[in-house]
């Protein structure tokens, strides 16, 4: 009885992994809601709709078919543990993770053991692809976003800062610590830090701090997303203060947009900006047609992208074998991306690519100021 | 001493938030025991409520009311479908309940409107400031303040003063003495359920128009600062609640003020860890709650 | 006779606890019937079930002739039903008077209510004196009249009183026995829950000894005076 049984699980496993032969198997985490919900989503529908592109043409390089193994993590580290374990037992053969360095890193243990591919949807901190040569970042990493925003802000004439940050989480703690590298390196000079918690109910604190210091900024640097952002501006504006505010890609949203007068000049990088005629201006009349929604953000064309990586990494691997792939994805230069090209050969894994720098306009536009490579003379280092 | 008074009015400001939730869930639980853990979400149903009467051409104002009448509503609908099924179940069954209602509306925000923060855009002289003595003080925090003070003045009023505030009062006391007097129970758990839901309304205005910004998780942050303070006041003491929720909110604007940098990622242990002092001292609570003698 | 309140295999539950078993006791019009029985008997939980708080497992109850079994608090009261509680419970955070007009709200009508409650303040004098006062900072005896005058509010045929000489000392004893004969006087009918059975039996009309949850005798006090089933339930305890 116990041998038939066996016998049974062997020939449909036997069955399963026949099938599997001919797909390539990508599993991808994706959080349907907690934190890490609003960039997942649209990450993964950018991803989802180029793969179905690409498996319209024949699969990738048009010969190999893509099967999506898809599992919600709940923007839960431990639940995304366990979410990679399954895709892996199910055979997936790379790994798209959540946006974020701590699930990317906690998910990259997972997958070391087989050198399987793991890029992260639109984590940013440079930190991230320590864990092993198998790691990959998809999105300009925040120290080449840090510099290339304290160049420009040298370049208007900003001479001391104040960054707001939080050790909560490598982005928001390692953005404005970047910035202010870079921005003292340019000649500026930090004149004051603020240490949030991420959801902290009130900001007014740090803003009278802020109000109260014996050198007043005339620039103010964080990585803060949302609540926290809009609650710390509200705090700002409402106190009276009018300095200039700065702050990383995830800034770049319809939300922060809309909150009104606030935001009026709010600078902030970007990993891309659709100028008309581009390939990112086409992307966004593909997306919207094919499915009614309006790509808003960057996080859609990003997850894109990484299709387009994967692709470009196995025509250069010439297999599918992991171990092939990853090496292949660390050398490959100036690839051909929609948002932007990127180059993985000679960076840490985290990619190499250009970063816009955006203004939001009194009407609550997105307003291109410029678009840049980080410099590497000012580059910090992870 | 200006950065003092200035923080000052941050503390008044945020202490009065938590003390309007601690407010609401002691209401509840001293008349029906139950810790209500879905009270965040009539917060954010509130705020959410402002967000979509902004969408649809409100002006300002009338989406305030409406976002409060969204929270009070919510927590009618709470009480009657959930809860009023459950009357007399022990403490743990409600609060578990509590969360199972907490966990649906949330995953109902965010499946029905978004995952992300939707914007809500007040007018721009809302967000502005005045001087005083030399202090830059801003409009949306003394408005907070004055609506803090004037709604814990009316919620006094009742209870001190109309035939529901005193059966209320009665009923935190000993519910079933009152019911034994003839006064209808389900009245007043739902007015006690309107009163709560009708304080996290206008927590969700003071919050929003301080936040700019509506999500599934809005209310979920503060209402769990305003169980420490329910807790630290001493649990289901309506007194209690208001100066929990006032300690606790100076407690974390003192600490992110003046606390050295190095320090700031153990903010909230230095606070949790004085509201435990706090309750070794006193394991009942600053204030705590009468209640009758039972046999 | 007569009977207001006719309980009819009566079984109440606390879990797998059964407090009351199948007990019988019928409450004549106009008169005192003492519920006697050492503590744990299932008299206090024969109080609650009739005022409606605690359910009843099994068995009926009725008042004034109506089916009361499941009925709500409110309505038994509406029915001209009403109790002074062991341990009197009087609303300690609220004065004195507070605790009379929320008595008198299901009275319906305010003025009526206020007619009441001035007139029991007339008749417990030390209330009226002490109407703003917190009830909780009152003695024990001034408490158990307050009891009293709350349940009077609401203006009731049947009053259910628990235990109301407990802690009390001999000289209010005395008195509140004294305003029992009163009520009974008025043609108010009693059911008075005593342990101490000499008391209750001395104004009682008619009696029943609960033991162990069970009716263990009924009939005239002076049955029961000498009775050793009184004596034995009590020692039973």
């Amino acid at each position: 009885m116990k041998t038939k049984t066996l016998l049974m699980a062997s020939a449909i496993s036997a069955i399963g992994s026949a099938a599997c032969a001919e797909d390539y198997v990508i599993g991808v985490m994706s959080a349907q809601s907690g934190y890490l919900a609003p960039y997942d989503g649209p990450a993964y529908a950018g991803f989802q709709f180029c793969i179905d592109e690409i498996n319209a043409k024949g699969g990738l390089n048009g010969t190999i078919p893509v099967r999506l193994i898809v599992k919600d993590t709940r923007s839960d580290i431990a639940v995304g543990v366990q979410v990679v374990q399954e895709m892996i037992d199910e055979g997936a053969e790379f790994i798209v993770s959540s946006a974020d360095a701590d699930p990317t890193i906690a998910a990259a243990q997972i997958t070391a053991a087989d050198m399987i591919p793991t890029m992260t949807f639109a984590g940013t901190a440079p930190v991230l692809t320590q864990v092993g040569p198998h790691v990959f970042g998809s999105y300009p990493a925040d120290n080449q976003q840090a510099a290339v925003l304290a160049g420009y802000a040298r370049e208007q004439g900003f001479e001391s800062v104040w960054l707001v940050k939080s050790p909560d989480s490598a982005y928001t703690l390692g953005g404005p610590e970047y910035f202010g590298e870079a921005f003292s390196a340019l000649g500026g000079k930090v004149v004051g830090e603020s240490n949030y918690s991420l959801n902290q109910p009130d900001f007014s604190a740090i803003v009278t701090t802020i109000q109260g210091a014996a050198t007043p900024p005339d620039l103010i640097v964080t990585w803060a997303w949302e609540p926290d952002f809009p609650a710390f501006i509200r705090a700002l504006r409402g106190a009276g203060l009018d300095t200039q505010v700065m702050g990383g890609d995830v800034l770049d949203t319809p939300t922060i947009r809309g909150l009104g007068d606030v935001v009026t000049g709010v600078v902030h990088t970007s990993g891309g900006f659709p100028d008309e005629g581009s390939a990112y201006a086409d992307f966004i009349d593909r997306f919207k047609a094919a499915t009614g929604t309006e790509p808003d953000n960057n996080y859609y064309v990003n997850g894109c992208d990484i299709a387009h990586m994967i692709e470009q990494a196995i025509d250069a691997a010439g297999s599918t074998d992991p171990a092939a792939v990853s090496e292949a994805m660390a050398g490959i230069e100036n690839g051909e991306g929609i948002m932007s090209n990127f180059t993985f050969a000679g960076t840490d894994r985290m990619p190499l690519r250009d970063v816009v720098v955006a203004r939001i306009s009194a009407s609550g536009d997105k307003e291109f100021v410029l678009r840049q490579s980080a410099d590497p003379a000012i580059l910090p280092k992870p | 001493m200006e950065l003092l008074l200035q923080q000052i009015v941050n503390a008044l400001s945020l202490g009065g938030i938590y003390a309007m939730l601690a407010l609401g869930l002691a209401i509840v639980f001293s008349i029906v025991r139950l810790i209500n853990f879905a009270h965040g979400e009539l917060m954010t149903f509130g705020g959410y409520g402002i967000f979509l009467s902004m969408t649809f051409g409100f002006p300002p104002f009338a989406a305030l009311v409406i976002g409060i009448g969204a929270a009070l509503f919510m927590a009618l609908a709470m009480e009657r479908v959930t809860f009023r099924a459950m009357r007399g179940a022990d403490v743990v069954s409600l609060l578990i309940a509590s969360f199972a209602v907490s966990e649906i509306l949330k995953v109902l925000f965010q499946n029905g409107i978004s995952a992300r923060p939707v914007p809500i855009s007040f007018p721009s002289s809302w967000s502005g400031s005045y001087q005083i003595a030399g202090m830059t003080i801003g409009v949306v925090p003394t408005a907070s303040i004055l609506v803090t003070f004037a709604s814990l003045g009316t919620l006094t009023f009742v209870l001190r003063r109309t035939a529901m505030g005193m059966a209320m009062r009665a009923a935190a006391e000993d519910f079933e003495m009152l019911r034994m007097l003839g006064v209808k129970a389900n009245r007043v758990v739902a007015v006690s359920f309107a009163i709560s839901g009708i304080l996290a309304g206008i927590a969700a205005v003071i919050w929003t128009a301080q936040r700019g910004s509506v999500d599934p998780l809005m209310g979920f942050f503060p209402v769990l600062k305003a169980f420490i303070s329910t807790v630290l006041g001493g649990l289901g003491s309506l007194g209690g609640a208001v100066l929990g929720g006032f300690v606790v909110g100076a407690l974390e604007v003192l600490t992110q003020a003046f606390l050295p940098d190095r320090l700031a990622p153990y903010r909230d242990a230095i606070v949790l860890s004085a509201v435990i002092a706090a309750l070794l001292i006193r394991p009942d609570g600053l204030l705590p709650a009468k209640t009758g003698a039972r046999s | 006779m007569q009977a207001v309140l006719d309980i009819n295999a009566l079984d109440v539950r606390y879990g797998p606890v059964r407090a009351v078993r199948r007990i019988d006791l019928v409450v004549p019009k106009a008169g005192i019937t003492a519920l006697l029985g050492a503590n744990g008997a299932g008299k206090t939980s024969t109080v609650m079930a009739i005022a409606g708080v605690v359910p009843s497992a099994a068995g009926r109850i009725s008042i004034f002739g109506q089916d009361m079994t499941r009925a709500a608090p409110d309505a038994i009261v509406r029915a001209g039903l009403a109790i002074s509680p062991e341990g009197r419970r009087i609303f300690a955070s609220l004065t004195v008077e507070e605790n009379l007009i929320l008595a008198g709200s299901a009275a319906g009508n305010a003025e009526t209510a206020a007619e009441r409650r001035a007139a029991l303040m007339q008749r417990f004098p030390i209330l009226g004196e002490r109407r703003r006062q917190l009830a909780g900072l009152l003695s024990g005896g001034e408490q158990q009249m307050l009891a009293v005058a709350r349940a009077l509010m609401s203006e009731p045929q049947l009053l259910l009183m628990d235990e109301p000489s407990l802690g009390l000392a001999p000289q209010m004893v005395d008195r509140i026995f004294g305003i029992i004969e009163e009520l009974k006087a008025e043609g108010i009918s009693i059911l008075l829950v005593e342990q101490n059975a000499t008391l209750a039996l001395e104004v009682a009309d008619h009696a029943v000894v609960l033991a162990n949850g069970s009716v263990a005798a009924s009939g005239a006090p002076s049955d029961l005076m000498g009775d050793d089933i009184l004596k034995s339930a009590y020692l039973a305890a």
